[in-house]
């Protein structure tokens, strides 16, 4: 029986930061038809800045505000200087496969990831270094047992479900939101609409970079930080896009606790080994039977 | 007024415009109609902003549009309804007609909210189906939601992209008809292009008659309806 | 339409050239650059898998340095267990990578850009988690090391003296020169074709007919055939391990492929020549700008990922494309 509150409190734990990576992948997957494989290193780099706030003796709660705003900022600037220009380029017959136009992205964002990462090891040297949590990671005291469930833990699930009821109010209360939704899913006629969708999507991959940010933030003070110890985060964010429906914020949230019940109780049960398999398992198993996801929408593919 | 220069647009190698030219009085209904592949789509599209051309110009008030964004084109006061009834069928009627105004919004909420009111009062079944998804309408009610986004953006000269296709006749004129309404009754500049000649030109000011990219005919909408000689040798009937 | 003969009749020209201008080089440089130009002959092989996969057919794979893996560890398993000649073992790692490829193909049929991407990058690091999981048979962390044995009589009679260097390069050569001749072969002949009209258009390839599934997985397993080879020969230095093929691998490949040219196999070359020599390149670099240590670890990373977005942007079809512009478009690119 403690085995299983076990998994089930770290898979609660973990899977709210999956969510969060799968949150982000989401956004940009939506605003603007990419996913985005460099997000992860956005994420690093930006709880870099933090934690060399954090050694200059600014408050972590300055140092969180400002990863966040840095993460925006990323997020824009990979907009901004890299898929714009790709997609306006027209006239390479390489970009004009069919294969290739989904393809380009993919390797271009690979691009940006290895460049953030050798960033941040330029800059900041390639040891792994520790991060602080803001709320005690001492196991909660009920009575005279200690569950093996922190305030941190609990503080990230609120956050995640914050997030998540942000971003919805967002997307169908106000008038950007629609403007996102409606460019994801017919830039022609929103840009008839009067709207300019490369500023809307621009603010998209912002969002998202403020999503990588809060996870990248949220993870390191249990994985520490170097340039890579956020590779893994990004296939599980991946995976839990992927079974929630990469259209679907809500398919996100759920499809990243999913992958982290999954993954805690192979830990707990199997072994911490067989975790990769077991990933590589449920995600073939959700691309065949289902590929668009429990909450994503099948697309209509245009002939 | 929209002044149409020797107008060029080529995709790859093809001319689908080689050189057009005419006028669109203001506050008229001036209809562009032609065969199958005549440039017509093209020329709206290329008014729009979602082909450029290669040489020409479009005049607009007295402003060559020719190098704006589509957005850009859309606030200068031109809305188009692309072919095929294009609304977004994910969101919702009431969402659809929203986004036509959402650039808008912030200078001019009231008007906005005017313009909203109006759309429902000319296409009442859209108040009916306020909150259905697009995709679920009719292709008539779809119809009448797209020509509804490009009016509540306030627009001075509207280009209408074969508003009748796959419409039951009936519907078809209904929309036509209410068209001609709110050109008449708002002065309100409409650059219609429709295959089907016959109700475009019955009620219309002035026709353009295109075919393979060039104007080979332009008269009062009255003479071209009633010439056959044009009628058999470039619309076969 | 080039008769099938003189397809065969070039591509041994361009093939044999090859052969002979690397060993030539292989005998008169030192055994450092002995390696490195081994290490050409050998990452090329798996730069022209990724230029196969990818430019040919359209397919992205995160995964070819974890097809290389399995490549390695099937030819060391075959040596060490069952005490099979080393060129025995370099053929029947073609076949089990290829077997491999199969498997992978028929999952990545139905799947495309981004899907594709990100499971193939889940596959590429659940295949090394294998080796900890069988620690016994596949050695864990640390791997398996094979015996590269001593070059046979008939070729030290022939040569004189063979360092250990020259010896491996000398394998390397003739295989890397045989693929070579078979991409050659592959991408001017009937399947090159049909899968290049699958990269451009599937909808349009299956309405001509074509059977896109089916060609989608062969491209697959024959990319995969071509990476085992790769990875067997680079684990022929010595070692056969996770750290031999990291993920950084599997990345290396793409951008090496994607630098020097997608769709050319002459791109494919100057990629690998990209990728074995830049790193040194930088080094140089540094030591004459007396650059601190931590910068210039991290500073091949960061030319790498620069040149493949400026490649990406400024011109997608690569060097080699670049280069056939600068030789008046005579030769064209797939």
């Amino acid at each position: 029986m403690t085995q299983f509150i076990t998994a089930f409190f770290s898979g609660s734990a973990h899977g709210a930061i999956y969510a969060l990576v799968s949150m982000g992948l989401v956004l940009v997957w939506r605003g603007a038809g990419v996913v985005n494989f460099a997000q992860m290193g956005q994420a690093m780099f930006t709880t870099y800045i933090a934690s060399q706030l954090i050694m200059h003796k600014y408050s972590y709660w300055i140092a969180f505000v400002i990863a966040l705003l840095a993460g925006a900022i990323l997020g824009a600037i990979v907009d901004f200087g890299l898929m714009r220009p790709l997609s306006a380029r027209k006239n390479s017959a390489l970009l004009n496969s069919e294969s290739m136009r989904t393809t380009i992205p993919v390797i271009a964002s690979l691009g940006v990831l290895g460049i953030l990462k050798a960033l941040a090891g330029i800059i900041w040297a390639g040891e792994e270094r520790g991060f602080p949590s803001p709320v005690s990671t001492n196991g909660i005291k009920i009575g005279t047992t200690t569950l093996a469930f922190t305030a941190f833990d609990l503080f990230v699930i609120g956050i995640v479900f914050i997030t998540l009821l942000l971003t919805t109010a967002f997307f169908t209360r106000t008038g950007m939101g629609l403007a996102m939704r409606a460019s994801a899913l017919n830039p022609e006629v929103t840009r008839l609409s009067g709207i300019r969708i490369n500023s809307v999507r621009t603010l998209s991959w912002a969002i998202s970079g403020v999503a990588s940010s809060l996870a990248g933030l949220l993870i390191t003070p249990s994985t520490n930080l170097s340039p890579n110890t956020l590779d893994l985060l990004l296939i599980v964010g991946f995976t839990a896009a992927v079974i929630g429906g990469l259209t679907s914020l809500v398919g996100a949230v759920v499809g990243g606790f999913a992958i982290g019940y999954v993954i805690s109780f192979v830990n707990v049960y199997s072994s911490p080994e067989n975790v990769f398999l077991a990933i590589l398992i449920f995600l073939m198993f959700m691309l065949f039977l289902r590929p668009q996801g429990i909450f994503g929408t099948k697309e209509v593919r245009r002939v | 007024m929209l002044e149409i220069k020797d107008l060029v647009t080529e995709f790859a190698s093809v001319r689908a415009l080689s050189g057009v030219s005419f006028t669109a009085a203001t506050g008229k209904i001036t209809t562009v109609i032609g065969a199958n592949g005549a440039g017509k789509s093209t020329l709206l599209r290329t008014i729009s902003g979602l082909e450029r051309c290669t040489q020409g110009a479009i005049i607009w008030e007295g402003l060559d549009v020719t190098k704006l964004s589509v957005e850009g084109i859309v606030r200068t006061g031109i809305a188009q309804v692309p072919e095929g009834h294009a609304v977004i069928s994910q969101l919702s009627v009431e969402e659809n007609i929203e986004l036509g105004a959402l650039f808008r919004k912030r200078k001019a909420s009231a008007d906005v909210a005017k313009s909203v009111k109006e759309v429902y009062e000319l296409f009442p079944i859209l108040r009916e189906r306020n909150s259905q998804m697009a995709g679920a309408l009719s292709g008539g009610e779809r119809q009448m939601l797209a020509i509804s986004r490009a009016l509540v953006s306030r627009p001075k000269l509207l280009l209408l992209d074969e508003p009748s296709l796959g419409l039951a006749p009936l519907i078809a004129e209904q929309i036509i008809n209410a068209i001609n309404e709110l050109c008449r009754s708002t002065g309100l500049t409409v650059l219609l292009v429709e295959q089907n000649a016959n109700t475009a030109l019955s009620v219309a000011d002035h026709g353009v008659l295109l075919a393979l990219g060039k104007v080979v005919a332009q008269m009062p909408a009255s003479e071209m309806i009633a010439d056959d000689s044009l009628r058999a040798a470039y619309l076969g009937y | 339409m080039f008769s099938a003969r003189r397809i065969w009749l070039k591509s041994s020209l361009i093939a044999g050239l090859y052969f002979l201008g690397l060993f030539i080089l292989g005998k008169t440089l030192g055994a450092y650059n002995q390696t490195q130009l081994a290490s050409v002959a050998t990452l090329f092989i798996g730069v022209l898998s990724v230029t196969l996969l990818t430019g040919a057919s359209g397919q992205i794979s995160l995964g070819q340095g974890a097809i290389m893996a399995v490549g390695g560890y099937a030819a060391a398993l075959l040596v060490l267990n069952l005490g099979v000649s080393i060129w025995l073992a370099f053929i029947l790692a073609i076949v089990v990578a290829a077997i491999a490829g199969l498997f992978l193909g028929l999952a990545a049929a139905r799947l495309t850009g981004p899907y594709l991407a990100g499971t193939t990058l889940v596959i590429a690091l659940a295949i090394p988690t294998l080796a900890n999981r069988f620690e016994s048979t596949l050695g864990g962390d640390v791997g398996l090391s094979i015996d590269v044995g001593n070059p046979p009589m008939w070729l030290t009679k022939f040569l004189g003296d063979i360092g250990i260097e020259q010896w491996q390069l000398f394998v390397a050569i003739p295989f890397s020169a045989l693929t070579l001749f078979g991409v050659l072969n592959l991408s001017r002949s009937r399947s090159g074709r049909v899968w290049r009209a699958i990269r451009d258009n599937e909808v349009a390839a299956s309405l001509h007919g074509l059977n896109v599934q089916r060609n989608k997985v062969i491209a697959f397993v024959c990319a995969s055939g071509l990476a085992g080879l790769a990875g067997a020969l680079y684990g022929f230095r010595g070692i056969v391990g996770p750290s031999v093929y990291p993920i950084d691998l599997s990345l290396a490949l793409l951008t090496g492929a994607v630098i020097g040219g997608l769709r050319s196999i002459f791109g494919a070359l100057i990629g690998t020549i990209f990728i074995v020599f830049l790193p040194d390149l930088i080094g140089k670099v540094t030591s004459t700008f007396k650059v601190s240590e931590q910068v210039s670890n991290y500073l091949p990373a960061l030319v790498s990922g620069v040149l493949l977005l400026l490649t990406i942007v400024i011109n997608p079809a690569g060097l080699a494309a670049a280069s056939t512009h600068l030789l008046k478009g005579r030769h064209r690119t797939k």
